[in-house]
């Protein structure tokens, strides 16, 4: 029954947005996937070392003669990131402070739930939909391979890829969770975490172009997400790990500071 | 103090900006009353609802809800309270049956039979999409959610703004019939006809203090009544100015007003010596009552 608690309530709540960013998530991936053939030819190659190299590297596009630094550079290295931060930051946000500032919030926190329990949950919710949408992609990635040419990634690069691409989602839903919990205003999460995934895709591929800004990409959640080429070397773990663990330490921190301070009424 | 439904020490609440909510309350509400919490707009009654709830944390003072302290045992509070806001605000696109059937499983779960029954007394159109129904309408399906586990304290937050007279009708047996149970009722209003019906005691709060706690029996009892006696011919004034307690006698021709404080009894034997044709004696609005309350300091003897 999807009306037992907060968390399954909050998924029932995401029962028509989530099949949506499902949907436009995957059909752009595919999409794109289906260029493939097209893209791999000769001419193209061509076309495309006529392109300084960095501007190339803005775009997460410096292979683009390989499946993998297709994809990597196309569907998983531009357009799905920034669809999946889009919408991890607004199911983060909706969480807490967006229902807050619809005043719907001090209804459910007047009944016997927790402060703690109805942040985790509203968390957990959102997490759940990013598992939703990395299972599909990956499901349709897979089914893509034989049609699309694309046999040469092996199904554990796609397992890889789509793991850290659902934690680097739960990262920017933890940012936005936490901001819209410690403050209670939707703006404020919005904002920041729009900003933050800004500057992370900046510090990953623009910033580095400069010497002295090259440190600046250790600290971006795109490249912990992309570095190692998870498509071609499978799961990193320095990637992984400190995209759990910011999703953690963001969760936690949003958690407490929700559990001290004053709901707005 | 198991007598005790609420009590609060000393509460003081104070916003950011230095704006005050409460300054200093102390709050006695005894289990099984039902509670006037009277007050103009501003004065602290929603902020002193919000820190019973745990919404918001007071600033210093001491809170006892039902026996608990609602900052560390507020799960286990809520779960025995049922609370309605006057503007009864929730997600629009859900039926009325969604949204009841979900709080009452964050309660534990109500009977679906038990929303159903509340919802024909109200009239309630439990398959409509909420987002559909008027304000009246929405804050039925709030008040079913306060009254549908039927809880051992019900607070309600100025609870009939925007109901018809059918509705506060219907609301008033509610609030009896859960007092009948054995619940205790804490409502706050700022207006007096809202909780006359229904309150043993009515406590005014202004500037976030508690200012007077009266029984509204005792309220009445000394309530200054305005009479107007029509008699079927000539009487004497002096027969009735000598009534105690009667004053402001004014006379237009087989007419005669006053206003009398206490007992009506010395006032009908003085008139019983005459033929009375009619005899109007009003109650007057506890809001009457309690204007000297309300009106600042420096006005406090001005008539009303």
């Amino acid at each position: 029954m999807l009306l037992r608690d907060v968390y399954p309530k909050a998924l029932w709540d995401a029962r028509r947005s989530l099949p949506g960013w499902t949907g436009a998530i995957a059909a752009v991936a595919l999409m794109y996937a289906a260029f493939w053939p097209t893209v791999s030819s000769p001419e193209m190659a061509g076309a495309l070392a006529a392109y300084p190299k960095d501007v190339l590297a803005a775009f997460n596009a410096e292979d683009l003669g390989t499946p993998q630094g297709y994809l990597g550079g196309t569907v998983y290295g531009l357009l799905v990131p920034l669809l999946v931060a889009v919408f991890m930051i607004a199911a983060g946000t909706r969480g807490i402070a967006g229902d807050e500032e619809a005043g719907t919030l001090e209804l459910v926190l007047a009944h016997p739930v927790s402060r703690r329990g109805l942040a985790l949950q509203r968390l957990g919710a959102a997490l759940t939909e990013m598992a939703v949408v990395a299972v599909v992609l990956f499901a349709v990635m897979v089914a893509a391979r034989a049609p699309f040419e694309l046999g040469s990634v092996s199904v554990g690069g796609f397992l890889a890829i789509n793991t850290q691409l659902a934690l680097f989602g739960a990262v920017f839903a933890a940012l936005a969770f936490a901001v819209g919990a410690a403050t209670g205003r939707r703006a404020a999460a919005l904002g920041v975490s729009a900003g933050a995934a800004v500057l992370a895709y900046l510090a990953n591929s623009v910033f580095p172009q400069v010497a002295a800004l090259e440190w600046t990409r250790s600290l971006s959640p795109f490249h912990w997400y992309l570095g190692g080429d998870p498509l071609t070397n499978g799961l990193q773990w320095p990637g992984t790990l400190a995209l759990a663990g910011t999703t953690l330490v963001l969760a936690a921190a949003g958690t407490y500071l929700f559990t001290r301070r004053d709901i707005a009424g | 103090m198991a007598d005790l439904a609420i009590s609060t020490q000393e509460l003081i609440k104070t916003y950011g900006r230095g704006s005050r909510g409460l300054a200093g309350l102390d709050l006695e509400v005894k289990t099984g009353e039902v509670y006037g919490y009277l007050g103009p707009n501003g004065a602290g009654k929603s902020t002193t609802i919000r820190i019973l709830l745990d919404l918001i944390r007071p600033t210093s003072g001491t809170v006892r809800v039902l026996g608990l302290d609602p900052r560390t045992d507020g799960v286990a509070l809520r779960r025995r309270i049922g609370y309605l806001a006057g503007d009864f605000i929730v997600d629009g696109r859900q039926t009325a049956r969604h949204l009841l059937t979900y709080l009452g499983n964050l309660r534990g779960g109500v009977p679906a039979a038990r929303i159903a029954e509340l919802a024909e007394r109200l009239g309630l159109d439990l398959d409509r999409q909420i987002r559909g129904l008027s304000k009246g309408n929405r804050q039925k399906a709030g008040i079913v959610q306060a009254f549908m586990h039927s809880p051992e304290l019900l607070v309600l937050d100025e609870p009939t703004s925007g109901l018809d007279p059918f509705l506060q009708q219907e609301f008033v047996h509610l609030v009896r019939e859960a007092r009948a149970g054995g619940a205790t009722v804490f409502m706050s209003s700022h207006v007096m006809s809202e909780v006359q019906q229904t309150a043993d005691r009515v406590g005014i709060i202004r500037d976030g203090r508690l200012i007077a706690v009266e029984s509204v029996e005792s309220l009445r009892a000394h309530a200054v009544r305005s009479v107007t006696l029509t008699f079927d011919g000539a009487f004497e004034v002096a027969d009735f100015a000598r009534v105690p307690g009667f004053s402001g006698l004014a006379v237009a021709g087989t007419t005669l007003r006053g206003r009398l404080a206490g007992h009506t009894d010395e006032l009908v034997k003085a008139a019983s010596r005459y033929t009375v044709r009619d005899l109007l004696c009003e109650e007057p609005d506890l809001e009457e009552i309690f204007f000297h309350y309300y009106a600042p300091p420096e006005a406090d003897h001005v008539a009303a």
